[in-house]
């Protein structure tokens, strides 16, 4: 018992001396700069939060910023972070051709920035790109929805915003196991742009159109979630709905019986990632890392569902 | 991998010096296959993998053969100490082991009917099938673009044209492996594959070599 005691006293005290070094390194190790998509999708708000809880423990100062998904307020964002004199900046983008431009601007301006979650069209300008593998994990996707459907019936699918890669490689992923069988019938297929209250609609109007459809297949949770709103509107909690992220608000439909599956990507430990390679590339001059790198998603269904927090997975 | 887009920017400046006064837009020099201006990504990353088939990727495989009895040994003991002795793997966390295995083992099942045909092999002997041979056309999952040192993500333009060159790596697989006709059940198989590590008491593998008989 004493020893136990003596073990947590000195661990206590270690981590106050840990947390005071920290605060007197805040003001050396400089500003990382956190710019990511609105934190209503609770996905971009796990990776704003997985980030500057790191960048603080590391000893830098943050500035978190939100761009909308709108190329111009994330431009402007840019100069802010770069008028700033920002050490880094932990970007997810707003597109993967506009933002190609402010990305070089900041280097040009001697600023890294690392990239999470979306990926740009263009390599050697960010140092380190980091996401999820969308392919891996929207195949793991479909390949629950192909059981879960037992292999046949109509479906819809929900697309992402066309200027997001993720958008076109997760269709791509779940068309290339889906479309392997043929009793599988896609009757409609359209963006809701990553939102909610946009699925909500489109679900509504396709559901008129086409009353016997069996599954949704959903390139996102919000819009999983937004289907899964218009479906139990219309009293139709028998179709068969998966998604894609992994979030709190899915795993606890998962868990009521609502929203049958969806895919995690681990996206608190990427943001986290992201800032331990800036802070390893200021303090070292590389991030001993190639700059594009994968993340294997997981699957997510009533087995696992209980482990998920925040995006991440417990033991 | 630079060698690749020298080789590709002479072939254009031949092709260019073969036709005469041919206007060609300008490629993006950044873009793997350049010389393949104006094709899909599926069809520039079958030139590609159809490039590197034999010059390449079957010469890592071969480099890397383990047979499966002593990779399995490896693995029980540490998963870790195996993947860093016999693995091939991206670099960066969260990205899983492959290897290039050898082994034979009894077919116990088979769905050759499908257009993601497969064998079950038992290997060990208990009768129960431990290795699935993906015959496709069909062949699911990147453990043959993972296992390529050669290959890496940061050359190609996004997830989507990274994804078509697994496919068409995949392809390349299929086509160069016989399919088996009949029945093939209780025959013996041997193998040449690449498998992506997730649980191994099931290996998926992607063949490049098999043999029936016996």
């Amino acid at each position: 018992m004493t020893i136990t005691r003596r073990i947590f006293v000195s661990s206590l005290a270690m981590a106050t001396a840990l947390s005071v070094s920290f605060a007197a390194h805040a003001q050396d190790k400089g500003l990382i700069a956190i710019i990511t998509p609105s934190h209503d999708n609770p996905f971009f708000k796990a990776e704003a939060v997985g980030a500057e809880k790191r960048a603080q423990e590391l000893g830098y100062e943050t500035l978190v910023l939100v761009h909308d998904d709108d190329p111009n307020k994330q431009s402007e964002m840019y100069d802010t972070a770069i008028a700033r004199g920002a050490n880094a900046i932990i970007l997810d983008n707003a597109g993967a051709d506009a933002t190609v431009a402010p990305v070089q601007r900041a280097k040009d301006a001697g600023i890294p920035s690392f990239l999470i979650d979306r990926e740009i069209k263009e390599s050697g300008i960010a140092v380190s790109q980091i996401v999820s593998n969308n392919y891996q994990g929207a195949q793991l996707g479909a390949e629950k929805f192909v059981e879960l459907m037992g292999e046949e019936g109509n479906y819809v699918e929900l697309l992402g915003r066309e200027s997001d890669t993720n958008a076109g490689i997760r269709s791509s992923g779940y068309h290339d196991v889906i479309d392997q069988y043929p009793d599988l019938n896609m009757v409609a297929q359209q963006s809701a742009n990553w939102s909610q209250t946009e699925a909500y609609g489109k679900m509504e109007s396709i559901l008129q159109a086409n009353p016997d459809i069996k599954g949704v297949i959903s390139g996102n949770d919000t819009m999983a979630m937004g289907a899964w709103a218009a479906l139990e509107a219309a009293g139709r909690t028998d179709v068969i709905v998966v998604g894609f992220d992994g979030s709190n608000d899915v795993r606890d439909s998962i868990k009521a019986g609502g929203i049958k599956a969806t895919v995690l990507q681990p996206a608190y430990r990427q943001a986290q990632l992201a800032v331990e390679q800036a802070d390893q590339y200021l303090t070292s001059g590389s991030t001993g890392q190639d700059e594009k790198q994968l993340m294997d998603c997981v699957l997510i269904d009533e087995t696992n569902a209980d482990k998920l927090e925040t995006f991440a997975l417990s033991e | 991998m630079r060698d690749v887009f020298h080789l590709s920017a002479f072939c254009l400046v031949a092709a260019i010096a073969v036709t005469g006064c041919k206007i060609v837009p300008d490629p993006d020099p950044t873009e793997i296959g350049s010389a393949s201006v104006g094709q899909t990504d599926e069809a520039r990353m079958e030139a590609f993998a159809q490039e590197n088939w034999e010059a390449r990727v079957l010469p890592v495989i071969q480099e890397n053969l383990v047979p499966l009895d002593e990779l399995r040994a490896a693995l029980a003991e540490n998963t870790d100490a195996a993947g860093e002795k016999f693995g091939l793997r991206p670099k960066g966390e969260a990205n899983p082991w492959n290897f290039a295995v050898s082994g034979q083992g009894k077919i116990i099942e088979a769905k050759l009917d499908s257009r993601a045909a497969k064998l079950g092999v038992d290997t060990t002997g208990d009768g129960a099938a431990d290795v699935t041979v993906q015959l496709g056309p069909v062949i699911r999952g990147t453990a043959l673009r993972d296992a390529m040192p050669f290959i890496d993500f940061t050359d190609f333009r996004d997830q989507i044209e990274f994804a078509k060159l697994a496919t068409a790596l995949n392809g390349m697989a299929h086509a160069s492996t016989p399919k088996p006709e009949g029945d093939v059940i209780g025959q013996d198989l041997r193998f040449e594959g690449v498998f992506t590590l997730r649980d191994p008491a099931m290996i998926e593998l992607v063949p490049v070599m098999l043999e029936i008989g016996g």
